[in-house]
């Protein structure tokens, strides 16, 4: 399926908070109540939709246990988004945010978007860390926080999709370089699509209430135009 | 050039789970090779692997793809696989349509062996052929997993049923059948694979303490007598390190090529005999060995006269490749507290499969 954008997302925390259980239940919209210990990466997809823009998730489940770490470091590289997730019945799990944020900070690029996930909280009477906790430990890191729960998926929706937001907040900032893949970015044919037609735009058309002064500016536009057609395939959707 | 190899010990005393009868791939015939060679176009240079299915394919065109773009210079080495079960009979898991893409790539080319295990979800349209590089409707192909191979655990289950058997480190595991399309060559492509992830090769180590004085040296550094002069000359250069592993590395480059230089072997091997009996030689030295007696890949000299598979194609001394998943090059071993045995070839040495205990689950629920 056509996009306009890819964002590289990657789930991290420690062994045991749900980071499988929450990508499957966004992906997926289904509940396992026991899955197996991710080693290396398992991937998931999903195409959501934002300000009417096509944008593909492509999520990186890595491995949270200690002996996988130096793999999983690996991983962070060219992410756009990471949910960085700890267990609400596990304040262990809250206590080695630091590292975890440590390690993301340093291998991977300096915009990343960063949400904080709490999850279980459906365990609301096995909770060890307080909600207030999290937030502040987000707000102090120039964190997003959400409370979510994979069994009965509230707050995953929003997780993946309000983090995708920020970013794409980014994009139309210019924080991002989107035709820098380090970032994590990548632009689909739809956008590819989008940018040919702009490009034969040029000479003060207004394509989409958007006035195009070069095909570089169109490369970056972020706006939908309807102008454009969609792409004919891609094979990999 | 390195001639000589260890003995290895005859299957028949080794206590490895694999048990493969045949030290080395044997072609079903040359007849069946011309066969395959005739799935390939006239014109150019074809690539056998390619037309066998088992390189660019489309695993392989997907983590190139600009979506993933992982390990870009990096061959793949894969197949199409059904999954199966264990009953009376073997049984599929899934519908015909739906099989799974299993390759090993390596993280970095000039890594002496593949690292990386890749599996996909593959999903065929109707009436599809289903081992082909190029099909005219792509099929929807979804990436699983990448999995360090050291994690992973590979044998061969029923060679009779063409059937692997993959074991990962947290005991997940998947029986898979070579798809029916595959020829045969395919799988004893993958049985040379086992065997080389299994026990290495003989020319390839990363062990510092080991010392060794052949081989690993280009053509180049070596004397006429066959003696390496890396053994006698400090490396230069400001980074001896890395200069010492880039020599190293291409000399395991021809190492780890085992498996696509058999394919560019036999295709060789075909042509040079086609030659001869043209031009009827009956030079000793240049005799054709029989079938059962091709020396295949540990007489490198006899190798050198025959085109370089893509595996020995990287350049190490060049600039490298930044792959998203460097870092997972073979030096990097977690210490993983739910096993004792985490060198890849570990898995192997010894212990049956009964022997190893059952891995403990994560303690708590994972919502």
């Amino acid at each position: 399926m056509a996009y306009a954008y890819l964002f590289k997302y990657i789930i991290i925390g420690d062994t045991g908070v749900g980071k499988s259980c929450l990508l499957l239940q966004f992906t997926d919209k289904r509940f396992q109540p026991v899955h197996d210990l991710t080693i290396g990466v398992e991937f998931g997809a999903r195409m959501i939709t934002i300000d009417g823009k096509q944008i593909k998730l492509q999520i990186w489940d890595t491995a949270g246990q200690e002996s996988f770490r130096s793999i999983t470091r690996s991983y962070y590289r060219g992410a756009a988004g990471a949910l960085l997730v700890y267990d609400i019945t596990r304040r262990d799990t809250f206590n080695h945010l630091t590292t975890w944020l440590e390690d993301a900070r340093q291998h991977s690029n300096s915009n990343m978007v960063i949400m904080l996930i709490g999850n279980k909280s459906d365990l609301e009477s096995r909770r060890e860390v307080k909600k207030e906790e999290g937030e502040a430990f987000a707000r102090e890191h120039g964190l997003i926080f959400m409370e979510t729960s994979a069994k009965t998926a509230s707050n995953v929706e929003e997780a993946f999709i309000n983090t995708a937001k920020e970013i794409y907040e980014k994009i139309q900032e210019g924080v991002f370089d989107i035709n820098n893949e380090a970032n994590g970015i990548k632009i689909g044919p739809q956008h590819a699509a989008t940018n040919a037609t702009h490009a034969g735009n040029q000479g003060g058309q207004q394509a989409g209430g958007r006035l195009l002064l070069s095909p570089f500016l169109a490369a970056s536009c972020p706006v939908e135009h309807a102008l454009c057609p969609p792409p004919s395939s891609f094979v990999l959707s | 050039m390195m001639t000589s190899v260890p003995p290895r010990k005859p299957w028949w005393n080794s206590k490895k789970t694999v048990k493969v009868i045949r030290s080395y791939p044997t072609f079903p015939s040359l007849n069946a090779w011309e066969k395959f060679r005739g799935l390939l176009p006239v014109d150019g240079e074809p690539n056998p692997g390619v037309g066998l299915g088992v390189e660019e394919g489309l695993l392989c065109q997907m983590v190139h793809s600009p979506e993933f773009n992982l390990f870009p210079n990096s061959v793949v080495f894969e197949s199409n696989f059904v999954q199966v079960r264990r009953s009376r009979h073997w049984k599929e898991i899934y519908k015909a349509s739906n099989t799974l893409a299993l390759g090993v790539t390596s993280s970095v080319p000039c890594l002496p062996l593949p690292n990386v295990l890749l599996m996909a979800r593959v999903k065929w349209h109707h009436g599809q052929s289903q081992t082909w590089n190029r099909p005219s409707t792509a099929p929807s192909i979804i990436l699983k997993r990448i999995l360090p191979l050291k994690f992973v655990e590979l044998q061969i289950c029923d060679h009779h049923e063409r059937i692997l058997r993959l074991r990962t480190v947290t005991e997940k595991i998947y029986f898979l059948k070579l798809h029916p399309d595959h020829p045969e060559t395919v799988f004893l492509f993958w049985i040379r694979l086992v065997q080389i992830l299994q026990k290495g090769l003989s020319i390839t180590t990363k062990d510092p303490s080991i010392l060794v004085t052949h081989c690993l040296v280009p053509k180049s550094l070596c004397n006429p007598c066959g003696k390496s002069g890396l053994a006698r000359k400090k490396p230069k250069g400001p980074r001896p390190s890395e200069s010492l592993m880039q020599l190293m590395a291409q000399g395991e480059s021809e190492a780890l090529s085992q498996i696509f230089a058999d394919l560019h072997q036999q295709k060789q091997y075909s042509s040079r005999r086609s030659k001869e009996m043209q031009i009827n030689t009956t030079s000793s030295e240049k005799t054709t060995p029989s079938e059962d007696s091709i020396p295949c890949t540990r007489d490198l000299s006899w190798r050198d006269a025959f085109t370089y598979g893509e595996w020995e194609r990287e350049n190490p001394s060049g600039p490298q490749p930044l792959s998203l998943l460097g870092t997972l090059a073979a030096s990097s071993r977690p210490r993983l507290s739910l096993t004792g045995v985490f060198s890849f070839r570990g898995l192997y040495l010894d212990r049956s499969e009964e022997e190893i205990a059952p891995r403990s689950k994560p303690e708590s629920p994972q919502h």
